[in-house]
């Protein structure tokens, strides 16, 4: 603060200094006149600030006061042509014209002032206008032969209108667009605002916690991409003591992914806790997201029933990225039978089950593309190996601290790139009993 | 992502060229609806030459999904051909390629297409 102080103050100075080398140049003459024409001119500025620049009573009166005067005028050239009129006629239209050019001079002067470029200002059609409107009046004084010719110059006091009526409809359009456009701001904020709700509602949804079962450990964690995505992991608990896994993804982003998500979780985890088969689950899904499908959405889902006593994890898979499961000796193992058909894209899908045996310190690591399809700043994606330099890298620990290591490692490697997709991770440990 | 045209005898040649992602979907979407309803009289077949795409995300598996009914609808023949590895995978794990029809090279994807113009 101190500091800022300190430098505008020097630069004030250091413009005085600069000021007063120029003029020190200067004949003591020129110096003084020119002081004396800004102490001139400085309540004629106040004046235009006052009428032309700033909206407010002053400046509407002015301009009304204008227009007025340019009707009057352009009405009085046509009394004026009348012939035989009564001297006191003519003498009063003398004085109404007086009056007028005294007030348009007064308002060509402080046009001119207020001008930000004053020659521009009078060059331009409009500063024309205005000296046409009021020469012909001093001109006359002139030579007299020219009055005839310069009278009807006046008339050009019509153009004048037709300035100050374009003037006045490009001020309204502006204000017309302005309230337009906070209309439109707030109608902006509203939707981010529902949106933001929606989002949370979306996140909300997903389970916060693995169901407590003695010899696994699990954990999942969704982060979504800065526009409404349709991630989903879920946990289910089914009533023999298994755990149903489930980890999808929505094609697209936005408002209709998370409802198609929505749809998609709510009908896959009723199917759950009726079909004891993983593939039938989907099989079942499918048909219920076909019925229900007016956008064309489609969803890939990886869903697995985990028995914790014995380790036996049965799986299906309707087009979703392999998962890994990594042995307890490091090694590191893809579930194959991908390449089972979306679900939603047409009814009469097959999804066959498969079976895989999870050992005391294995674990099964499930994934969106948002993981391995995360780009960094130079377009490159993080990758499957990536992902499996992590789960290799990290035997140890709880599945919730493997999730916290993959995505810390997504997260510096995409550095300041925008997360384009959700990100989410599953992972399931099977604990000694 | 720019796309490329190109007019054959009997096939309209599409060729994407970089990455469609969700971003590129929409504008991609626009451009292929717009061949399919030129392609009733001006060709036989729609042919998208995928070469030159680089990656698909699922919002660009749709527009696929979506330019195969639309063709299957107004009765053109509609194919993909020359997929590159990553993008294969992609159809391959989604199981899009068993659902839309995909030719190794643009050879057979014409070959394949019917021989006389759709009414």
């Amino acid at each position: 603060m101190r500091l800022g102080a300190t430098v505008q103050e020097s630069r004030g100075s250091a413009q005085d200094r600069a000021q007063r080398d120029r003029e020190s140049r200067l004949p003591i003459s020129v110096v003084a006149a020119r002081r004396a024409t800004q102490a001139a001119t400085a309540p004629v500025r106040g004046l235009a600030e006052l009428l032309l620049l700033r909206p407010g009573p002053y400046a509407r009166v002015f301009e009304n006061l204008i227009l007025a005067l340019i009707v009057l005028s352009v009405a009085s050239i046509g009394v004026e042509a009348i012939p035989g009129l009564p001297a006191w006629a003519t003498r009063a239209l003398r004085v109404e014209e007086m009056a007028v050019v005294a007030v348009f001079s007064l308002e060509y002067l402080l046009r001119i002032v207020a001008a930000r470029g004053k020659l521009a200002f009078i060059f331009s059609f409009h500063g024309l206008v205005d000296l046409l409107a009021i020469a012909p009046f001093y001109l006359a004084g002139v030579d007299a032969r020219w009055l005839r010719v310069l009278r009807l110059l006046r008339l050009l006091r019509v153009l004048k209108l037709q300035t100050h009526i374009l003037e006045a409809t490009v001020a309204e359009r502006t204000r017309e667009l302005a309230d337009k456009n906070a209309a439109l701001e707030q109608a902006q904020a509203q939707i981010k605002a529902e949106l933001d709700v929606a989002r949370a509602l979306q996140l909300a949804i997903l389970p916060a916690t693995f169901p407590a079962k003695p010899g696994c450990d699990g954990a999942a964690r969704m982060i979504p991409a800065t526009t409404m995505g349709g991630d989903f992991y879920d946990f289910i608990e089914l009533s023999d003591g298994q755990i149903g896994l489930a980890i999808a993804d929505v094609a697209g982003k936005g408002v209709p992914a998370a409802f198609f998500m929505a749809v998609a979780r709510t009908n896959l985890r009723d199917l759950a806790a009726r079909h004891a088969d993983p593939g039938a689950c989907l099989a079942q899904t499918n048909e219920l997201l076909c019925a229900q499908n007016p956008m064309d959405l489609f969803v890939t889902v990886f869903y697995c029933v985990f028995d914790p006593r014995t380790g036996v994890l049965r799986y299906a898979n309707a087009g979703h990225n392999p998962p890994y499961v990594r042995r307890a000796d490091g090694s590191i193992e893809m579930l194959g039978g991908a390449g089972g058909v979306a679900l939603g894209v047409m009814p009469g899908g097959v999804f066959p089950d498969h079976t895989v045996r999870l050992l005391p310190g294995d674990r099964l690591v499930l994934y969106t593309d948002g993981v391995t399809e995360a780009f960094n700043a130079a377009d490159e994606a993080y990758g499957t190996q990536r992902l499996l330099a992590e789960v290799q890298a990290h035997g140890d620990g709880t599945a919730a601290a493997l999730i916290e290591r993959i995505c810390r490692s997504v997260t510096s490697f995409a550095g300041t790139a925008p997360q384009s997709d959700d990100i989410t991770l599953t992972v399931l440990t099977r604990q000694a009993p | 992502m720019n796309i490329r045209f190109e007019t054959l005898a009997l096939a309209t040649v599409l060729i994407p060229e970089g990455r469609l992602d969700f971003g590129a979907a929409v504008g991609f979407q626009r451009q292929v609806e717009e061949v399919l309803a030129g392609a009733g009289s001006a060709s036989a077949a729609v042919i998208i030459d995928c070469s030159a795409l680089d990656y698909v995300s699922s919002a660009g598996l749709r527009v696929f999904l979506l330019a195969t009914r639309a063709a299957q609808r107004a009765g053109i023949s509609f194919a993909l051909c020359a997929l590159t590895p990553a993008v294969r995978e992609v159809f391959d794990l989604s199981g899009f390629s068993r659902i839309i029809s995909v030719h190794a090279d643009r050879a057979t994807a014409v070959a394949q297409a019917p021989q006389t113009p759709h009414e």
